[in-house]
């Protein structure tokens, strides 16, 4: 009884701990987000829609619900599986309801708290608008976002997890959108071996080939894949034969012809299996990636200057060199986060 | 008696006094309702969803199966140049629907209104703003199969219009159908195409709100200029525009096809 006594008091201690901490610092609680310690401030307003454990529970629950598409096949996690860094392994462009295709690949959900827009054009500025789009997309979930709220509130389970996530049954745009956002916000990925190297954590050594393929990364590529986000979050041609004309990447949203055919530089953590790359899928290994950097890239009229330094298009790398450069890229493979069963479907 | 009689007469006069006054002047705390009145017509004729046929300045001739817009920051102005603004109310008209044609404003102080502002679209802050701003007609998930929202570039649809025009070539399904959805409020991380529009119009005759009269404004919005006012355009060559910097000319042509028709100033 008294033991009983101790644990009431220290729990009542631990909650007034947390919630004076939360005065302070609004990012709580901890265990579902926090930022590591090599990565930039967070660009998500968590004042607005801060984490709470039912509030994840219930993004995970609505991250894996079918019924978020027209004929309850397709939830998010078809496109974005965890062991895959959350994207649709193997595809080049995911097949959506219907087997119908999309045009681009789908990219990986992590660290999204830290970006500033979404999707290879970046047609969205907040997450919390984000899953609006592949619901509605007629090749994705071809649903209306109406319906799938109406279908949730049939449901009596969500009716439990909405009372626990925010007090009341209610099921609105707004507690819907926020509950997934929570979701994917907690979905940070930064326990990878290069991250335990740059924290000087336990495992975190690197072999003298990552080492060298490490320098010769940030000689040729940190000026796009830069940060520890390992992107600028900026939009750039690569120089990628166009496969596509209709699809001009972020000329799709800003509309302007400086901007045609550029694509966001995409993150390379986990960068190992979320193949195939390019935001089109096209290629199918980093072997192949690096090949079109070395050999493949075109002059097209907006093509980074960063490009055209040398005296060949591209960035040229001996055999040794990409096998280096493909060693370190491994260590970016964060197998605490593709395996956390918190992620996975409940 | 008699001095009774006096203190009532005395009374009498000053009750009369003051209702009097009260005729002539406005109490300072009168309010009452303005009613915008959205006319929308194809030219002479009256629209009749799917079945008005008219030709437009090109010549070419259509219908109209779809007619909806948002009205936001909506602001009237004083004869004496005082501007009473309406923010924070957002409206979405759409001509399938007869009681969105009436947008009723609230609590509007008594006075003579001879300037009305309006803007065709929604204005980029709401744009911008958190989920938690876009309830009512802004609510992403309000809008059934008739869409006025864009996901994969976060924005409202400001105007949609579609219809059928045998000048356009028949696609595969044998269908000849236009769509003109334009949106666009700038952008928010980069610059975008704006096609937002903000209508100005002073009447003559001036809405006058009193404590008794709640003021209709008859606004007639004619279809017919969407593909002529300022730019003219061809059914035949411009039938699907889905994205702002190809909206623009149609934004422009929009923003002069309202007018203040007149006002009904009737008592309760």
């Amino acid at each position: 009884m008294r033991n009983r006594y101790k644990l009431f008091i220290i729990s009542i201690l631990v909650l007034l701990g947390a919630a004076c901490s939360s005065i302070t610092q609004e990012i709580k609680p901890e265990e579902l987000f926090a930022i590591p310690a090599n990565f930039p401030k967070p660009v998500y307003d968590f004042a607005k829609n801060p984490i709470t454990q039912s509030g994840f529970e219930l993004g995970r629950e609505l991250f894996y619900e079918g019924d978020l598409s027209r004929d309850g096949t397709i939830s998010c996690a078809e496109c974005h599986s965890q062991a895959s860094g959350f994207t649709h392994h193997g595809h080049d462009v995911s097949h959506g309801i219907d087997n119908l295709r999309g045009i681009r690949n789908a990219p990986p959900i992590q660290n999204m708290a830290f970006q500033k827009e979404f999707f290879w054009d970046g047609g969205v500025f907040d997450l919390d608008l984000f899953s609006i789009a592949p619901i509605e997309n007629p090749v994705e979930m071809d649903e209306k976002l109406g319906n799938v709220l109406e279908k949730l509130r049939k449901k009596e389970k969500y009716a439990t997890l909405f009372q626990k996530a925010y007090g009341s049954k209610e099921i609105t745009t707004e507690r819907f959108l926020k509950a997934l956002s929570q979701f994917m916000n907690s979905l940070v990925s930064a326990n990878s071996r290069y991250d335990k190297y740059v924290r000087k954590e336990v495992g975190g050594t690197l072999t003298e080939e990552e080492l060298a393929g490490m320098e010769i990364f940030k000689q040729k590529c940190a000026s796009c894949h830069s940060g520890e986000l390992f992107t600028d979050q900026s939009y750039r041609n690569n120089g990628l034969a166009v496969y596509n004309v209709e699809d001009t990447g972020r000329h799709r949203i800003t509309q302007k012809d400086s901007d045609k055919y550029k694509f966001k530089v995409p993150s390379l953590r986990n960068v190992e299996i979320t193949g195939p790359y390019m935001h089109d899928g096209r290629f199918y290994t980093l072997e192949a990636v690096l090949r079109h950097y070395n050999e493949s890239v075109l002059d097209v009229p907006t093509l980074d200057p960063s490009l055209k330094n040398g005296q060949k298009l591209g960035i040229q790398t001996t055999a040794d060199e990409q096998k280096k450069l493909i060693a370190f890229l491994k260590t970016l493979t964060d197998n605490e986060f593709l395996k956390n069963k918190r992620f996975a479907a409940p | 008696m008699k001095n009774i009689s006096k203190l009532f007469l005395a009374i009498f006069a000053t009750v009369s006094i003051i209702s009097c006054q009260k005729e002539e002047e406005i109490g300072p705390n009168d309010k009452n309702s303005v009613i915008l009145e959205f006319d929308n017509r194809i030219g002479d004729q009256k629209l009749v969803l799917g079945a008005t046929k008219a030709k437009n300045a090109a010549g070419e001739e259509f219908t109209v199966t779809k007619l909806n817009y948002f009205v936001s920051n909506i602001a009237l102005k004083k004869e004496n140049g005082e501007v009473v603004k309406f923010p924070d109310q957002y409206f979405l008209v759409r001509q399938s629907d007869a009681n969105s044609l009436n947008i009723t404003l609230k609590d509007v102080p008594a006075a003579n209104y001879t300037g009305l502002t309006y803007t065709i679209g929604v204005d980029s802050l709401k744009s911008i703003s958190d989920v938690s701003q876009r309830t009512g007609v802004l609510d992403p998930a309000s809008y059934g199969s008739d869409n006025m929202y864009w996901s994969w570039n976060s924005g409202y649809i400001f105007f949609k219009m579609e219809g059928t025009s045998p000048a356009i070539p028949a696609n595969m399904m044998g269908m000849t159908e236009y769509q003109f959805h334009i949106g666009g409020f700038g952008g928010r991380t980069a610059v975008t195409p704006n096609n937002l529009k903000t209508l100005n119009f002073t009447f003559g005759e001036a809405a006058t709100v009193r404590k008794d009269i709640a003021p209709a404004i008859h606004i007639i919005n004619d279809i017919t200029k969407v593909f002529s006012a300022k730019n003219k355009i061809s059914i035949a060559t411009s039938y699907m525009i889905h994205a702002p910097a190809a909206g623009t000319v149609i934004a422009e042509n929009y923003a002069q096809s309202f007018i203040v028709d007149h006002v009904h100033n009737d008592k309760d």
